[in-house]
């Protein structure tokens, strides 16, 4: 609790007034010659217990009434609850949420739900626990507990300006519980500042298990959800999900795969206006749009035949959230898609071999290698695109094992199928388990399989690929965690076809568990799922090769070294701090043969090596696409996740910003109104008793 | 102003009050004849009984017609009539100062004591007077003639009230050193314990004394009815007590009327005469019901 009017406070001793009236009173009092005194001695200790208490009762009041009358015109401020219970903790982490979707903003005021939120916290944090609380900022793009000096702080440092990133909350209270047990920190109030949309939250995660279990041991600690869930529904928000440079002999041509969202699905047919800019160079094109999600293909973007490289972005008509209104991208000479398969069995690196190769756009080569299992380390891992691995799984400390984790982990593509004799090793946790046959001469079928997105998702004109078809004879079981692409069915039983090793956080290796050989399926037979399912694969693994790439926005986006990187989509790309560059959404390039060696495969930025090597490399970052997802998680998954620990979510909307504090000068003035009732009850003389003898004849004596 | 027996006597009041005589309800033994009756046979002319001649009887008082009837020897006894002491006693202790100047408690006693006192003189009893306070003991023995009785005025007229009560001594002393029955008139406020009180009372009564309490009080002393919070000084030279009358006025009444039962349940069971006096009452009125009262209990031996 704190005062607008603090000085005021220097009048309290005055509560002391009705103490001093009551002395000088005292000694005022007029004086009576009493005869008899011993009815008033004996009538004073009959009372005394409890007149003393009613007097000291009365001067309480009073006391308090005043008391409260100063409080009172000292204005104070409390946050609810907050202000007048438990006081201020010796700590107060604030999990700021900086996700793009936190940009969104209320039209009239341009106040977004971050700002307000950090504004409603830093009223709050000075108004209810003035400096006597240590603060500490956990934001949720880098995960780096800040020590703030006042609540003031909270606003200014650039650990709590705006990005485009995702959130993940669990990581954030991970970071505040090491925070919390590494420092000791005591009692502490932890705030978390979040517009609630699931794909921050990750309810279904396994992480919040572990985390309330911790929390649950720590003593004194209290949550405050601080909640924006609310979101325009007429919020539109763009995406590109494909750009290709097409070149005729006439023209050339930037070929756009644009995806429209909007949050209101029953919206219904509407023209969206988008403009799209290449290189600097603005042009406009409509889009009809009808429900929540409308993808255009193939919109053709006229450029000049010489550029063969570049950048660009399309945008959306100003709305409620600036942060999904545009979409960077970038252009270039595309890389080859290159593959390698490492297979000891020329029957299975065939048909292999011949989808890899064959064609699939114009203009762009398809080389793929064969090497023997003895000879994946020749493997070229900077360049390759997919690699198709059928075989013993290498073991876990091999070094060609952990080539293959990195390849992975650089965002190419790793597809393992099951060699002949399948043993325990592991690799990514997931083994092979012995061939199984289809019973009798039926072929199992692929009863199940995804089909809206991965591999085997539909054709991009929404027809489904022919997967339901593909029959399998003899498979591999698989042992471990992995995740379901295609299951087959029928009398031979739940096996899987496809599935993907589960990773948090990227993307794990594909597992095949039959080959495409007659013997064994339909694969190489029919040929089109096969065709379909390793081209997707091939496009996956190259997303992340050539020199200009598309990457969602985090702290490791660029590499070790941002500072490398220029802003190309700004005039004045150096009012970007460095530490913000990886974090906004933009278009940023850096100078060939820079430091680009040293930047890590695990995240692929800086894999400069894997283009040409002679131009400068191009990155296009963007919000996440998560974050154009609107669900929210609701009152009732919250308390799923928080059970069993003091918490409490505060609500608010950007148009109705109650403030967390409040002045409380009314609870004063009940207060005062309550003691002053009080006093007034117990000064209130009692009745009189009618039983009091009168004079004279009233009382005969006996003897008379 | 000096206090005069002129000031407290009200020669109206006494002229009326003389037609009242002051009884004692029970037999005296005085000095002298009078007009109270005496335990002992007298020669007044009031039969009293006959009983046989003993040898050494008075031949005087021997009935002649008897004998002439009955041949045998019989005294003739009649009711001896003598004069009453009476015994006043008079409470100056602070606490009879209650009260506005010159009409406070100690004065409404004076003119209860000194009427008594002059209608008993008027009738030819003995008057005498004690007076009761730490400060002051004037003993006054009953004896009769008025230059005795202007004695007595003029000490009464003398006493201040002032100092702690000795009631109580005085009692027993007076039950002690008044040798003969008399009427032993008390006036108080009797602000004491009524339990000590009956000690002193069967004390007096054990004496054969008729015993007369005046208890004068005013009615703020039993209904406490103050408006405003007050520092109460002790007469007596007591304590100060701050007080709240609206906090404690009920449990004042409350010790007020526990204390008059208690009185009520002392005057019962001792069987003393008791007039409980409201100081807004006239004295006349208080006296005339006193002596009417005796009227008709005259005569018991």
């Amino acid at each position: 609790m704190s005062f607008l009017a603090p000085l005021l406070l220097f009048a309290l001793p005055l509560a002391l007034l009705p103490v001093v009236i009551h002395l000088i009173h005292l000694l005022r009092r007029r004086q009576v010659k009493w005869a008899a005194m011993m009815f008033l001695l004996a009538a004073q200790r009959m009372n005394k217990g409890l007149s003393k208490l009613r007097q000291y009762l009365i001067l309480l009041f009073r006391m308090l009434a005043v008391a409260a009358l100063i409080f009172m015109i000292g204005r104070p401020l409390a946050g609810g609850l907050l202000g007048l219970t438990g006081g201020a903790p010796d700590s107060v982490i604030i999990l700021l949420d900086r996700s793009a979707s936190m940009e969104e903003q209320l039209l009239a005021t341009g106040t977004g739900k971050r700002t307000a939120g950090l504004r409603n916290l830093t009223a709050a944090i000075k108004d209810a626990y003035g400096k006597r609380s240590k603060l500490v900022l956990i934001d949720s793009a880098t995960l780096q507990p800040v020590n703030l000096e006042n609540a003031e702080a909270l606003a200014d440092v650039p650990q709590s300006g705006p990005t485009d990133t995702a959130a993940d909350v669990p990581s954030m209270l991970q970071s505040a519980l090491d925070y919390i047990t590494t420092n000791q920190t005591g009692r502490t109030d932890v705030w978390l500042v979040s517009d609630m949309r699931q794909s921050d939250w990750n309810a279904r995660g396994g992480r919040w298990a572990s985390l309330r279990a911790a929390f649950a041991t720590l003593q004194g600690v209290r949550f405050q959800v601080l909640a924006y869930p609310e979101t325009s529904p007429s919020d539109l928000g763009i995406s590109v999900e494909r750009v290709t440079r097409r070149e005729t002999n006439d023209k050339a041509e930037l070929l756009l795969d644009i995806r429209l969202n909007s949050a209101d699905p029953a919206a219904g047919p509407r023209t969206v206006p988008l403009r799209v800019v290449v290189n600097g160079v603005g042009s406009t094109l409509n889009a009809e749009m009808k429900g929540a999600q409308v993808l255009l293909q193939a919109r053709a973007i006229p450029i000049d035949k010489a550029t063969k490289r570049g950048w660009g972005r399309v945008e959306l008509p100003a709305d409620a959230s600036p942060a999904d209104n545009v979409y960077h991208f970038v252009f270039d000479q595309p890389a080859p898609l290159k593959s390698v398969i490492v297979s000891d069995s020329a029957e299975v690196s065939g048909p292999l071999t011949a989808a890899l190769t064959a064609p699939l756009e114009p203009g762009r080569t398809y080389p793929s290698s064969v090497l023997p299992l003895a000879r994946a380390a020749e493997i070229s891992w900077e360049d390759t695109a997919l690699i198709v691995w059928q075989g013993a799984l290498p073991g876990k400390d091999s070094a060609v094992a952990k080539q293959l984790e990195l390849h992975v982990a650089a965002g190419r593509t790793l597809l393992f199928m099951p060699p002949a004799q399948p043993d325990d090793t592991a690799f990514m946790g997931v083994n092979w388990t012995p061939w199984q046959s289809a019973a009798g001469d039926q072929p199992a079928l692929v009863e199940w399989w995804r089909s809206d997105a991965g591999l085997l998702a539909g054709t991009r004109a929404g027809t489904a690929l022919p997967v339901g078809e593909t029959e399998a004879r003899r498979w591999c079981g698989l042992a471990g965690d992995v995740v379901p692409l295609a299951r087959l069915g029928g009398e031979a039983g739940k096996g899987l076809l496809l599935a993907q090793a589960a990773r948090d956080g990227g993307n794990g290796a594909y597992f095949l568990t039959t080959l495409p050989t007659v013997g064994d399926s339909s694969l190489a037979r029919d040929g089109v799922v096969m065709f379909a399912m390793l081209h997707r694969a091939l496009q996956d693994g190259a997303a992340t090769l050539g020199n200009a790439r598309q990457k969602s926005a985090a702290v490791d986006a660029l590499g070790a070294e941002p500072a490398a990187w220029k802003r190309l989509d700004i005039e004045n790309a150096d009012s970007v701090l460095p530490v913000d560059r990886p974090l906004r959404a933009g278009v940023l390039e850096r100078a060939a043969g820079g430091s680009a060696g040293s930047a890590d495969n695990n995240s692929g930025a800086g894999a400069a090596t894997g283009g040409t090597g002679k131009d400068s490399l191009l990155i296009a970052l963007n919000r996440p696409p998560d974050e154009d997802a609107p669900q929210t998680v609701g009152r009732a998954v919250l308390e799923e996740l928080m059970a069993g620990l003091d918490w409490r979510l505060l609500e608010r909307t950007l148009e109705n910003e109650k403030s967390l504090t409040s002045e409380i000068w009314r609870t004063f003035l009940l207060l005062m109104a309550a003691a002053l009732v009080l006093e007034a009850l117990l000064s209130m003389p009692p009745r009189r008793s009618l039983a009091a003898p009168g004079p004279g004849g009233e009382l005969k004596s006996p003897a008379a | 102003m000096k206090t005069t027996p002129a000031s407290f006597l009200d020669s109206a009041v006494i002229s009326r009050l003389l037609a009242l005589p002051l009884n004692a309800r029970q037999a005296m033994t005085g000095s002298v004849s009078g007009r109270h009756r005496s335990p002992v046979r007298g020669s007044s002319v009031e039969f009293a009984q006959y009983r046989k001649y003993v040898p050494g009887d008075d031949t005087r008082r021997l009935d002649w017609r008897t004998w002439g009837r009955t041949d045998r020897f019989y005294i003739k006894e009649f009711e001896a009539d003598t004069n009453l002491r009476l015994a006043l006693i008079v409470d100056a202790s602070g606490s009879m100062g209650y009260g506005p100047a010159g009409a406070t408690r100690l004065d409404y006693g004076r003119k209860l004591g000194g009427s008594l006192g002059y209608l008993a003189a008027q009738q030819g009893d003995a008057v005498g007077l004690w007076g009761v306070g730490r400060d002051h003991r004037q003993k006054l023995p009953a004896k009769r003639g008025a230059a005795h009785l202007r004695l007595v005025l003029d000490q009464l007229a003398a006493l201040e009230a002032k100092g702690e009560t000795t009631l109580l001594e005085s009692l027993h002393e007076a039950a002690e050193q008044i040798s003969q029955r008399a009427l032993v008139v008390v006036v108080s406020d009797f602000f004491i314990e009524p339990a000590k009180l009956k000690h002193a009372l069967q004390h007096l009564r054990f004496r054969k004394h008729d015993v007369a309490l005046f208890q004068v009080l005013d009615p703020m002393e039993l209904d406490f009815t103050f408006d405003r919070p007050a520092r109460f000084v002790d007469m007596e030279g007591g304590e100060i007590v701050l007080a709240d009358p609206s906090l404690i006025s009920r449990r004042y009444q409350e010790v007020v009327k526990k204390y008059l039962a208690e009185m009520d349940e002392v005057i019962r069971t001792t069987g003393v005469d008791y007039q409980r006096v409201m100081m807004k009452e006239p004295f006349e009125e208080v006296l005339a019901k006193f002596l009417l009262s005796r009227l008709q209990s005259k005569g018991r031996r």
